[in-house]
Order: C-alpha cells, then sequence, then structure tokens
C-alpha cells in the first residue's frame, strides 16, 4: 500500500512536469500571436495589402492642340501596349521566349524593355511591348490563357494629323530625364520642344491610378478603387492649318524658314522651318540610329529656324536706318550720288548695283536698295544710337513669343565690341551695318515682328496660344507718325513700282497691295580680285557660299493685316526667290482669311 | 439498454461538448477556405465530423478493461495496416501513404499513434520498471516505437513520426522511467544528429533550413511561412472578418485547408479568434486533467488518458508554432480543426477512449461502494 502511495506521488510529480511543459508552450505560442497580430498588426496589415493589390498608373490624356479655326494640329490616339506584372520579373526572360512564338520583338522593343526593367517606379506593370497591331492584338489574345501575367493596357499617344508642316512649332513630346520626375512616372511623356514644351503644364493634366486586386499567380481578381486621371486642358492657337499647310508645300524643297504674323493681334498664323522631321516619329519614340540621322544633318532640320536661325538682315534693315536718319530730322529730298562704290579710307564699299544707281533720294534708296546713299548716313551714325533704334523694332532683343530657345540676335554696340572682340568701333562697321551686313543678326520672327511694327505702328509681340477672351492691346510705337507713313510708303515703292527691287513680285489682286523690303543675306566676303574680274553670279558659287535670299513685307497696304519674313538659305537675292514667295504667301493667306 | 443509457448520463459532457465546439470551428474554418470550390469539402468534412464524433461516443461505451485486454493485437493490427500501406498505399499530397478501405481513403499512420500509446501502456501496467536490471527490458517498448516510427518516416511523414516518436518518450516519462535514461538518449541523439541530416531528404532538409530564415529567399521555399505570417499578423485583434481573408482567398496562403488553416483563423477572427481556440486546447486539456486525476487504480487508464491529451495539444501545438515560424513545417494539421478525416477520427477515437476510462472506473467504484455490507439496503 504504501509503494502505491510513493508510485502515485511519482506519476503526479511526472504529470505535472509534463503540465509545466504545456504551459510554456502555450505561453510561447500566445505571446508569438501577440508580438504577430497585436504588436505587428500595421506592418503585416501593410504586407498583406501590397500582397493583395496591385497599382496601375493611369496616364493622363494631353490636351489636344487646336487651331485658330479648332482644327486638330496635335491630339492623341489610342495605342495597345503589352505590359507583365512587376512581381514576375524574375520570370520575364522565359515568358518573352515564349512570347516569341507568337508577336515579333524587335531589337528596339528588347532595349525598351531593358530599360524599363531597370526602372523604379510605383507602377506594378512593365510594358514589354509598345504599338501593337490589330494582327499582334489578336494573336496576342488568342494565347492570352499562356501568359497569365500578362495584360493589354490602352494608353494614349501623342499623334499629329500633319506630321512634317508643323514639327517645329507644335514640338513633339518624349520621355522626362530629369530625375524627379523619372521616379513616379518614368511612362509619361512630356513636351520636349515648341508649343509642347512651353505649355506642357497646361497640356500634360494630372495623372491617376487603378488599384487592382490579384491572386498569389498575379490573376486580376477585380479592380479596387481608382483615382481617375485627369486630361490636360486643350489649347487653341492661332495658327491657320490650312495657311501653314500651303506654306509648307511652298518651302519645303528649299533651306530656310518664315513667319506670318497677324498685324493686330501678334498672333503667329504661320510659322515654319524648313527641312523639316516627322514628328510622330519623334513621339512614338524614334529610333536611335534615326535619330543620329536628324542630328547630323548640315541642314539642322531639328532646329527651329524662325525663332532659333540667326542671320544678318541684309537690305531689311535699312528700313531701321531710315527711321533713325528721318527721327534725326533728315531732309527728303536730301540726294547723293550713287556710282557703285563708296570709298572709306583705301577701302571701297560696293553697292549690290555695279553701274550705281546716279542721284538717289531716301525713298529711291529704299526702293532701289541703293548701298551707297546708306553710306553715305552711315558717316554721321552713332551705332549706339541706331542699336536703340533697332532695338525698338525688336532687333537684337527677343520678341518674347511663347516659344522656348528663342535666340535674341545681335545688334551691335561699341561696348559690345569692345567686350566681345576686344577693339574699338571703326567707321567702316558702321557702313556695314547700315545695309544689315556685318555683326548684325536677327531672325525669322524678329524681321516679321519688325514689319508688323512699321505696319501697325504699335509694339506689338508675337504670339501662339489663342485665347479667345482676351483682346492683346498694345501701346504705340514712339516714333513720329509721318516717318513712319514714309518708311510705309517707300515699302510700297519697292513692291509696286517700276525699278523697285520686288517689283516683279506685285500682288496680282486688285483689291489688296503690299508692301515690303528684299534683302540679301551675304555669306562670303567677296574679295578685291573677284571684283575686278567681275563678281560672280549666285549660281556659279558652291551651294554653301550663296546669299540668304530675305523679304519682310505686309498687305494689305492700307489697313496692313498680315506681316511676313522669309529667309531662305542660299537661294540668291532675295527679289528673286523669298519675294515672289512671301507674294504667293500673303496671296493665298488673305483669300483664306477673308472669306 | 438500462446500463447504455446510464452511462450515457454519466459521460464527460463538458469535455463532449468542448471537443464539439472545436470541431464546429473546424466547419466554420473549412466553409470559409473552401468557399471558391462550392460546398463539397464542407459537406465532407461534416460527413467525417458526424462519424468521428459517433465513433467517439460508440469507443465511450465500450469498457477500458476490454481495450487494455486487446492491446497488443490492435497494435499489431496497426503495423500490419501500416506494412500494407508501404507495399499497396497510395502517395496522396507527395508524401503520405493512403489505403482504400471500403472506398474510404485511410490514412493509417494517424490511427497508429492511438494503438501505440494503448500498446505501450499495456506493457508499462504489466512490468513495472524499477532496478537496473528492468532497464533491459526498455529494449521491448524501443522497438515497439521504432518499428512505426521508421515505416512512417519512411512514408515519408517527418511529422507524424516525429509525433509518434514523442509520444513514446511522453509514455516512458510518465511511467516513471528515471531521468538518466531520458540523458542518455539525448546524448544519443546530439552525436547521430549528423547521421539523421544525411538520411533526410533534401525537401526536409530544406525546410529545417527555411525555418531558421525563412527570408532568404522569400520567394522559394520560405515563402510558405512568411505568407502564413503575414495572414496572421494582418488579422490584428478582431480580424478581417469571415471569409473577408485577403491572404487566404487570394491563395497567398498554402494549404489553407489542412496545415494552415490556423493561419486563416488568425486572420479572418484575428487574436481574439487565435486565442479563443488556444484557450479551447487548453481547457480540454485540463478537463482531460481532472479525468484522468480522478482514477486511482489502473495504471494503464493513467497512462493511456495522459498520452491521449498530450497527443492532441502537442499535435495542436506544433501546428500553431509551425504556421507561425516557431517550429520548422513539418505537416501535421491542427487537430479536429483541419481538414482530413483520418485525423480528425483518430482525435475523436481517443476522446472516446479517454471518456471510456472516466465512465469504467466510475463504475468500477460504484460498484464497489454498492459490494460494502454496510451500503446495502
Amino acid at each position: 500500500m504504501n509503494r502505491d502511495i510513493e508510485e502515485h506521488k511519482g506519476f503526479q510529480k511526472r504529470i505535472f512536469i509534463l503540465g509545466l511543459g504545456k504551459a510554456v508552450l502555450s505561453s510561447l505560442i500566445i505571446g508569438k500571436l501577440y508580438y504577430l497580430q497585436i504588436l505587428n498588426k500595421s506592418k503585416f496589415g501593410k504586407l498583406s495589402e501590397d500582397n493583395r493589390t496591385k497599382i496601375k498608373i493611369l496616364h493622363p490624356e494631353r490636351g489636344i492642340i487646336f487651331d485658330k479655326n479648332n482644327k486638330r494640329i496635335a491630339e492623341n490616339r489610342i495605342d495597345y501596349q503589352l505590359s507583365l506584372l512587376k512581381e514576375k520579373k524574375n520570370l520575364v526572360t522565359r515568358e518573352i521566349i515564349k512570347l516569341q512564338k507568337i508577336l515579333n520583338i524587335t531589337e528596339d522593343d528588347f532595349f525598351q524593355l531593358n530599360k524599363n526593367l531597370k526602372r523604379k517606379t510605383l507602377d506594378d506593370f512593365i510594358t514589354i511591348k509598345k504599338n501593337l497591331t490589330w494582327e499582334e492584338l489578336e494573336t496576342f489574345e488568342y494565347f492570352s490563357h499562356q501568359f497569365p501575367f500578362m495584360s493589354i493596357t490602352k494608353e494614349k499617344v501623342r499623334s499629329y494629323e500633319n506630321n512634317y508642316a508643323f514639327s517645329h512649332v507644335v514640338g513633339y513630346v518624349g520621355y522626362d530625364s530629369s530625375v524627379k520626375r523619372k521616379k513616379n512616372l518614368p511612362d509619361l511623356k512630356i513636351g520636349k520642344t515648341g508649343i509642347e514644351k512651353i505649355y506642357d503644364s497646361i497640356l500634360v493634366g494630372k495623372e491617376g491610378w487603378q488599384k487592382i486586386e490579384s491572386n498569389s499567380s498575379g490573376t486580376i481578381v477585380r479592380k479596387l478603387d481608382n483615382l481617375k486621371s485627369t486630361s490636360g486642358e486643350n489649347l487653341q492657337t492661332y495658327l491657320n492649318s490650312d495657311i501653314q499647310e500651303y506654306n509648307y508645300d511652298l518651302i519645303k524643297k528649299m533651306n530656310g524658314s518664315m513667319v506670318l504674323i497677324d498685324c493686330y493681334t501678334g498672333g503667329v498664323i504661320s510659322m515654319i522651318s524648313s527641312p523639316s522631321f516627322d514628328i510622330n516619329e519623334f513621339s512614338y519614340g524614334i529610333k536611335n540610329d534615326n535619330w543620329k540621322v536628324y542630328q547630323s544633318d548640315p541642314h539642322k532640320p531639328l532646329l527651329n529656324k524662325s525663332i532659333s536661325g540667326l542671320y544678318a538682315p541684309g537690305s531689311t534693315f535699312k528700313l531701321i536706318v531710315a527711321l533713325f536718319v528721318l527721327q534725326n530730322n533728315f531732309s527728303l529730298t536730301q540726294k547723293y550720288f550713287c556710282s557703285g562704290s563708296t570709298e572709306l579710307g583705301n577701302h571701297k564699299f560696293h553697292c549690290w548695283k555695279r553701274k550705281g544707281h546716279g542721284y538717289v533720294d531716301l525713298r529711291q534708296a529704299i526702293k532701289e536698295s541703293c548701298d551707297c546713299f546708306f553710306y553715305n548716313l552711315a558717316k554721321d551714325i552713332n551705332i549706339d544710337e541706331l542699336a536703340k533704334m533697332a532695338k525698338k523694332f525688336s532687333m537684337g532683343n527677343k520678341t518674347k513669343i511663347d516659344l522656348p530657345n528663342e535666340s535674341s540676335g545681335l545688334m551691335p554696340t561699341v561696348q559690345w565690341k569692345k567686350k566681345n572682340k576686344n577693339d574699338s568701333w571703326h567707321l567702316g562697321e558702321t557702313y556695314n551695318a547700315v545695309i544689315g551686313q556685318g555683326f548684325t543678326l536677327s531672325t525669322p520672327l524678329q524681321l516679321a515682328i519688325m514689319t508688323a511694327r512699321i505696319a501697325s505702328g504699335k509694339i506689338i509681340y508675337p504670339k501662339i496660344k489663342y485665347d479667345p477672351n482676351t483682346q492683346p492691346n498694345f501701346s504705340d510705337l514712339d516714333i513720329d507718325k509721318n516717318s513712319l507713313n514714309f518708311v510705309r510708303d517707300s515699302m510700297f515703292g519697292v513692291v509696286n513700282e517700276y525699278k523697285g527691287t520686288a517689283f516683279s513680285s506685285r500682288l496680282k489682286s486688285k483689291k489688296y497691295k503690299m508692301a515690303g523690303k528684299t534683302g540679301t543675306s551675304q555669306v562670303r566676303r567677296i574679295s578685291l580680285a573677284e571684283r575686278e574680274v567681275g563678281v560672280l553670279e549666285n549660281k556659279e558659287l558652291p551651294y554653301k557660299l550663296r546669299d540668304h535670299s530675305i523679304f519682310s513685307g505686309f498687305a494689305p497696304f492700307k489697313d496692313p493685316q498680315l506681316a511676313i519674313a522669309i529667309i531662305l538659305e542660299h537661294e540668291g537675292s532675295g527679289s528673286k526667290v523669298a519675294a515672289p514667295m512671301a507674294r504667293d504667301i500673303l496671296d493665298n493667306s488673305l483669300k483664306i482669311l477673308n472669306t | 439498454m438500462q446500463e447504455i443509457v446510464y452511462k450515457f448520463k454519466n459521460l464527460n459532457w463538458t469535455l463532449v461538448m468542448s471537443v464539439l465546439f472545436l470541431s464546429l470551428i473546424g466547419l466554420i474554418m473549412i466553409y470559409s477556405a473552401s468557399n471558391a470550390e462550392g460546398m463539397r469539402s464542407t459537406y465532407s468534412h461534416l460527413a467525417k465530423l458526424v462519424f468521428g464524433f459517433t465513433i467517439m461516443l460508440l469507443v465511450a461505451l465500450i469498457n477500458i478493461n476490454t481495450w487494455q485486454k486487446y492491446s497488443f493485437l490492435f497494435y499489431l493490427i496497426g503495423i500490419i495496416i501500416l506494412i500494407y500501406a508501404t507495399f499497396y498505399g497510395f502517395i496522396g499530397k507527395g508524401s503520405r501513404r493512403w489505403i482504400n478501405f471500403l472506398g474510404v481513403n485511410i490514412q493509417p499512420s494517424e490511427i497508429m499513434k492511438i494503438f501505440l500509446i494503448i500498446g505501450l501502456a499495456k506493457f508499462f501496467d504489466e512490468r513495472k520498471i524499477e532496478g537496473l536490471r528492468d532497464y533491459l527490458f526498455l529494449l521491448i517498448p524501443i522497438i515497439m516505437i521504432a518499428i512505426p516510427f521508421l515505416i512512417i518516416l519512411n512514408q515519408p511523414d517527418l511529422g507524424t513520426s516525429i509525433i509518434l516518436l514523442f509520444l513514446g518518450a511522453v509514455v516512458f516519462f510518465i511511467v516513471g522511467i528515471n531521468y538518466k535514461f531520458f540523458m542518455f538518449c539525448g546524448i544519443i541523439f546530439f552525436f547521430s544528429s549528423p547521421i539523421v541530416w544525411n538520411l533526410l531528404h533534401e525537401y526536409q532538409k530544406q525546410r529545417l533550413l527555411t525555418f531558421f530564415d525563412p527570408y532568404k529567399d522569400p520567394l522559394g521555399t520560405g515563402y510558405h511561412i512568411i505568407q502564413s505570417e503575414i495572414a496572421i499578423g494582418s488579422g490584428g485583434f478582431f480580424g478581417k472578418g469571415w471569409l473577408r481573408g485577403t491572404q487566404s482567398h487570394l491563395d497567398f496562403l498554402p494549404e489553407k485547408k489542412t496545415d494552415f488553416i490556423f493561419s486563416m483563423l488568425g486572420e479572418e477572427f484575428g487574436f481574439l479568434g487565435t486565442l479563443s481556440v488556444i484557450g479551447l486546447f487548453i481547457l480540454i486539456c485540463i478537463i482531460g486533467y481532472l479525468m484522468v486525476s480522478s482514477i486511482e487504480k489502473s495504471f494503464f487508464s493513467k497512462v493511456v488518458g495522459i498520452a491521449i491529451i498530450t497527443n492532441f495539444f502537442i499535435s495542436g501545438a506544433i501546428n500553431m508554432a509551425m504556421v507561425m515560424g516557431l517550429t520548422p513545417v513539418v505537416g501535421i494539421p491542427l487537430p479536429l480543426v483541419s481538414y482530413g478525416g483520418s485525423s480528425m477520427v483518430t482525435y475523436f477515437f481517443g476522446f472516446g477512449l479517454l471518456l471510456s476510462i472516466e465512465l469504467s472506473h466510475k463504475i468500477h467504484k460504484e460498484d464497489n461502494l454498492v459490494n460494502l455490507p454496510f451500503f446495502r439496503q
């Protein structure tokens, strides 16, 4: 009996120890549960949320760019893209090999894909192939069950109605390379040039997102809440598609540019730079090789020459000089004799007309573009004072157009020369300056603005964006009305009177008259030896040495509506090429605008 | 008939109800886990539950002496079925051997746990180990453990075989084997562990390694345990709600019907739910202890009772610890909750024995009282 009790005690002791073990185990488990469910609830809650939800960034649709008549210049088309769930990134090689059996994946796609794979974004999807054709789309849909981690998405891609005529002014879109934006929205395209760039903040819109619930294998179960993307605002411009396209057809075979401006509003009706480039190619994503071709082209197709191209203004600058001397009480009856050249020291300055113009007054000098007359004026001209006058016409100043990368041109002064050439100003340089040669440089837009200001008598500023609610109000130029009228009248003479340099380019219409000024921008220095054997005709010269053909003008003469500037590179004298083209453009434009 | 009614009335209904309640929680979780695929699994589980519950009551009504008498026979039958399964069974879920008995798939390794317990209990009931000389006889129970252990390990079913080994050790412990013996075994295990390591299958090694650092390979072998921890942790205090667990319903959680059902419970019912289930386990354990402690005489009954409770509790604890990353992943289902007939019926069978033990001794005591001269009227 005693043994039984002892045995029983021993048994109880063992059971107690066993129970103790269980208690320890229980508290361990409860402790861990407390750790998981109470202490780390938020951490695991977030992990579980990340597991379940995927984010798809919804790119905003870019605002549409319209011309003045609400014709679409830049719009968006639907692009079908194939994307892969980012979680399955490590399977990408296997998936691509599978995909290659049904779709053609080009080297460019691979290049893009590699870039996409390296990027860190909020987006839980990686784009594999863009620009799927209908056939590719159908093929993929047919085999889609084999690709549970891939999906087709619709993206809006910038598309341009006319892919050459508007290239420079409208600009193109591309991926942002700035660090800040790239992190979050690497697939968002932003404006790179032209209107697309300067009004990017208006056009771009705001991105949204779509939360998607997916299961462990990446199959989408349902769509959760979303934030819709906000489309960018539309933009209306002063541009006129019909005029732009007509003008582009005229100019596209040459190198050069033109600007057509509304003389009341400063609105840019047409702006062309030639040669142009395929703007759609850029917006869809240009291939590297093609980009290099554009980059290395000597005719600089990517440069908007209308606002960034710099040329000597040539004889068109004589209008400024005329206004300058008239402001300083120059007599209209004052005549100078032109023998074909003028001497200054031992240097001979030539008139374009080797035989000379004989006795000419200011009006004739403008009309026939006599250089010698202006050389005579140059003797008494202070270059700094002339520069002040030129700047009133935006020569040497930015026109403040709403486009990126505008050049300010160059209007030389004594100080400028000291600073940049480390030399004092010579009178000979004033001789060059008064006929728009030498240091002076201007953009076609500056010429157009100069002409518009002369034509209207107001300080016109150019504008691309059209806002129907505000009428631009420009103040008057502080220049004597009579002087302006005289210059306008002289410009009328250039085009409409016998012996005028652009007489052959007068408007055929009886309704309107055009006024203007030709110019020839000399690219080379004509040597003395050459003068003696006779100056070579432009056609005989190698292309690169030929003169630029310039014309600036306005129409109709009474109540000016349009101002134009054309610069055609290496096309010879202004009267031969630029002036007739200006006539055609103005003729057509007035017809379109006034019907 | 009267006897049956009497026994029925005297059943420990607290235990019966607790067990039933736990298995109903299991049913609710199975419904949620198989929600997507329809009601098939739920009905199947319900049928097994009803079957198991009936088994429990039937076993309870049979006197414990009958079980004690045929203990060795049951053990032998268990071994034979295991050997049969090794040669003629089929493999389900990668590792476990199953046999088809009258159209029902049975996992014999589960029921072997009970047969081993009663076999060992009978051995120690008949032969007390006291002197040093007696320790030679320990060879017999060691072999009794080793045979099913090796067969099941070879299936291969690491989880069940470990439980089996552990149960053997528990029986050794409670029958009062000297502590030195356990120390001796520990030393042997320590020195043989490199050999055991080499004997393990590659995936088993992988699981053990993963246990020590699941985040080393989060998408590979560590995936399950990480997803399970996320599921439990994201449940918080109140849980995401029944049928609303995202980890489980979107298939991030593996094996949610079977081994990882506790994680799903944690996700959908939170700390409240997990604590309740652990509480239920502890409650059943305490009831079991009280039942056993009321027995004075039968050594067999005491050992069987304690071993059965320990089997139930330890299996549950290992399962919970496993899904929380406290122990390596060794496929052990959560008793009475996880989907799977063999395991559930085995636990019901065990509780049946526990009920039978208490009932038999109650009657025995009353019989004795009645036989006393002064008690007669």
